[in-house]
């Protein structure tokens, strides 16, 4: 087992550096100069030619990377251009919004997801089914804007049970901090669910056509325990991947309802270092992103062989 | 008698209501909602318009505008302008003191045009005064600032960012990181920043103005989507917001639980056509454009009433505003169009991009432009590009055509001068006639209000028959606020000047 948690983690190491190379280039590729986009044109191009030399915009390209890439290895992920704070000073004060919000709106999606998947499997092409495919559907399709706009003018405009946008931290009120994670979690959440339920309810439908749940029928056991103890646990085994690749990208931030919420998380800073050339910053976070997202897909792979045996036992004698 | 005695105290008793109604209320938290992240809290190195908001409350500046553009007193008492018009000297208010307890004097003000000014430092000042030849220190309380030149718009240019004064001693400490921890002496002290959630201010209980400063806190909070922005201040959680969607104003006039306030700007907005490349380095073919456009449907159809219909870079109330060229709309004729295409060799017809930021309301400008033009045989293609990109784009003269405007200030030289004198920084078209530049360097010269007019009114004249821009419209300046909000005077600048506001219970 310890060989082979090591040897996924070492294949991390050439994954995250060829993440740094695309995160490097692309973000370089992006059209606008930044040093323009940062004094914004008001200045003559002698200003902006003393700012670009000021950003080390100058020099060649393969010699930024090699800069930033040495400066990261030691902890240093460089300074925003809009202010001079450091890269990792931000990505830490956004951080604990963006996984509480994550937490949140994944409790959220798994908490409707999952019983709603299992039951359009058990009662299969009945009106259960039916309703929670339609709903599923509408998650999907519903856009998170619109979605979230129309929660904002019913729950805060209208009825005035919910603040209608922001962020308070947790240990400064929590109560408020929970009424305004409610509407940005639920249109997290019920886009998420969709996905975690319609899959959810195939893999079911698949188990419970093996010959192991007709054994256990067969034994006289009911309907709820061969749900709960032997095709629930068999079903998640695919959904565990998908879900994992969920938080993952919840923790990259969700760039369009942080928006709409104002909630100050890592995808409202992804969106405006974007607009802002803030070149620093647009490569922390998208490198944080990755990292997040190879670092959940890692976890996940240990948790998988943990629920399937066969996977370990595979890897292990190749 | 009885009656009257009755009256005289029903109308005694109102005064009395009125009154107390008006009396200024200190302590409260104002919460203002700004439409996107202010990036930057240092005034000498900020770019984005939305820092000026919090800046307002944070600083103060040598002289101010009154919401007529004049110019009035600050941190500068008075001034004298000498030796035609080079020599500006300011007499400082006395006991004025920065966040950090520095005394302001005129070492202080000293040091400040030399921050901008420094090479090293790239503050996107330094374009602003540039001019500026000598600052000389005459005593504590007289500062002397000369200038290579006659400069007319200084004094409007010291009413913004430039004329924000901050903290010698603050500024050497932190350098360019001052921008994190800024200090000047204003209403309102800083007190943290968090990137794209709040910039929070507290008030300065030493500020030299015992009536400004009357909330307790102020909190900015950043929204960028205009909906969120008002929903916010519907549910009472804001007090304040910051400009609102053209398709909104129709509601808020008529909604009695807030309060609009609307009135006309100071920006421009209109089309770029680059002039050194085809097709529009042939001045026929951008007159055959020109004439194509209907601005008053186009207009109407996109806002409403809340943009003015513009000829001309000098909105209302502006110097210059009643210069003829500039009132006059031209009508849309078609058959003049067709008679400028002729003579531009271009008898059928021709085609050219132009370049729009995302978003609906550039989106139905650029479609209504599109299809004038397209009586005529100009075929318009419209590509959308994101604003960093089209920024760039303008700046290396690499395009056709752009929709792209200006947000405007408070002396006329400043919509005009650095947009279209040869070279300048900001002639997104390449625009150069010698004549024009003669007329803008005069304008600066000139002193009389009378004169300035007069060159402003000439260049406008030589610019609407060249047309390396298309003026369409001003847009107005919006703000809405809750009832309980007091105190506001609402600048065509469009700065929220909170220093003298406060709540009612």
């Amino acid at each position: 087992m310890t060989h082979y948690i090591a040897r996924r983690l070492m294949l991390t190491v050439p994954v995250l550096l060829l993440v740094t190379v695309i995160v490097f280039t692309l973000i370089n590729m992006i059209p606008g100069d930044p040093a323009l986009v940062f004094i914004g044109g008001e200045a003559g191009q002698d200003a902006v030619e003393a700012l670009r030399k000021q950003m080390g915009l100058d020099r060649p390209l393969f010699v930024r990377y090699v800069i930033w890439l040495n400066r990261l290895i030691h902890g240093d992920f460089g300074k925003s251009v809009r202010d001079g704070r450091p890269v990792l000073d931000v990505l830490l004060l956004k951080l604990p919004v963006t996984v509480e919000l994550a937490i949140v709106a994944l409790t959220v999606a798994w908490a409707i997801a999952i019983p709603a998947g299992v039951l359009a499997a058990w009662k299969r092409q009945s009106v259960v089914d039916y309703t929670a495919t339609t709903v599923a559907l509408a998650g999907i399709s519903i856009p998170n804007f619109w979605l979230g706009i129309m929660l904002i003018y019913l729950f805060a405009v209208n009825l005035r049970l919910l603040p209608p946008s922001g962020y308070i931290e947790p240990w400064i009120d929590p109560v408020r901090n929970i009424k305004l994670m409610i509407m940005p979690a639920t249109v997290l959440g019920t886009a998420l669910a969709a996905l975690v339920m319609r899959l959810l309810r195939s893999s079911m439908l698949e188990v419970l056509g093996t010959e192991f749940i007709r054994t256990a029928h067969a034994k006289g056991l009911s309907d709820r325990i061969v749900i709960a103890r032997h095709a629930l646990k068999n079903a998640m085994i695919p959904v565990a991947t998908v879900m994992g690749l969920q938080l993952g990208g919840l923790l990259g931030g969700a760039v369009i309802t942080e928006q709409i919420f104002a909630v100050p998380g890592i995808g409202r800073l992804a969106v405006e270092s974007i607009f802002t050339r803030d070149y620093p910053m647009v490569q922390g976070v998208v490198l944080f992103s990755a990292v997040a997202i190879v670092f959940v897909n890692f976890s996940v792979d240990v948790v998988y062989s943990f629920l399937d045996p066969r996977i370990r036992l595979v890897e292990d004698k190749t | 008698m009885k009656r009257s005695l009755l009256a005289a105290a029903v109308i005694l008793a109102l005064l009395g209501g009125l009154a107390s109604a008006q009396t200024p209320r200190r302590g409260g938290i104002l919460r203002v909602g700004l439409n996107a992240d202010p990036p930057n809290m240092d005034p000498h190195q900020s770019t984005a318009a939305v820092d000026r908001q919090v800046f307002q409350s944070l600083f103060d500046k040598l002289v101010d505008v009154d919401e007529n553009l004049h110019i009035i007193p600050m941190l500068a008492t008075s001034w004298t302008i000498t030796n035609g018009g080079k020599t500006y000297t300011f007499k400082l208010r006395p006991n004025v003191v920065f966040h950090d307890g520095t005394p302001f004097n005129a070492e202080a003000v000293k040091y400040n045009f030399e921050r901008m000014l420094d090479r090293t430092f790239a503050s996107p000042r330094r374009f602003e005064v540039i001019l500026t030849e000598r600052v000389t220190v005459t005593d504590p309380l007289t500062v002397q600032i000369d200038l290579e030149s006659a400069f007319s718009p200084f004094l409007a240019i010291l009413s913004d960012r430039a004329g924000m004064m901050v903290s010698p001693t603050a500024a050497r400490r932190l350098g360019r990181d001052f921008a994190r921890e800024p200090v000047g002496t204003g209403p309102f002290k800083f007190v943290e920043k968090r990137p794209q959630d709040r910039v929070v201010l507290e008030r300065f209980d030493r500020h030299w103005d015992r009536g400004a400063g009357l909330t307790d806190r102020i909190i900015f909070r950043p929204f960028t989507d205009g909906q969120a922005r008002l929903a916010n201040l519907r549910a009472g959680e804001l007090d304040i917001i910051d400009q609102v969607e053209p398709t909104d104003v129709p509601d808020l006039r008529k909604d009695t639980r807030v309060k609009l306030f609307e009135r006309d700007g100071l920006g421009w907005q209109g089309i770029w056509l680059m002039t050194q490349g085809p097709p529009f380095n042939n001045k026929a073919l951008r007159q055959a454009v020109n004439a194509t456009i209907d601005r008053r449907t186009l207009v109407r159809v996109v806002f409403g009433d809340t943009a003015t219909v513009a000829n001309g870079p000098f909105p209302t109330g502006m110097l210059g505003f009643d210069a003829a060229s500039n009132n006059r709309i031209p009508e849309r004729n078609l058959d003049l169009a067709r008679a400028r295409l002729r003579e531009g060799g271009q008898p059928s017809g021709f085609a050219f991009t132009m370049k729009i930021t995302p978003g609906r309301v550039e989106q139905q400008i650029g479609q209504i432009v599109q299809s004038m033009a397209g009586e005529v045989g100009i075929r318009v293609n419209l590509e959308i590009v994101e604003f960093g990109t089209l920024l760039s784009q303008l700046a290396a003269l690499r395009y056709e055509a752009a929709r792209l405007g200006w947000s405007g200030r408070p002396d006329p030289d400043g919509n005009i001068y650095n947009n279209f004198v040869t070279g300048a920084g900001q002639n997104r078209a390449g625009y150069s006639n010698p004549r024009f530049d003669t007329l803008l360097d005069a304008a600066r010269i000139l002193t009389t209000t009378e004169h300035r007019r007069r060159a402003y009114a000439d260049a406008l004249a030589i610019m609407n028959d060249e047309l390396p821009y298309l003026f369409l419209y001003w847009p107005k300046e919006y703000k809405v606020m809750s009832p309980k909000v007091q105190g506001y005077v609402h600048n065509a600048d469009g700065m929220i000047r909170l220093r003298h506001m406060w709540l009612s219970p």
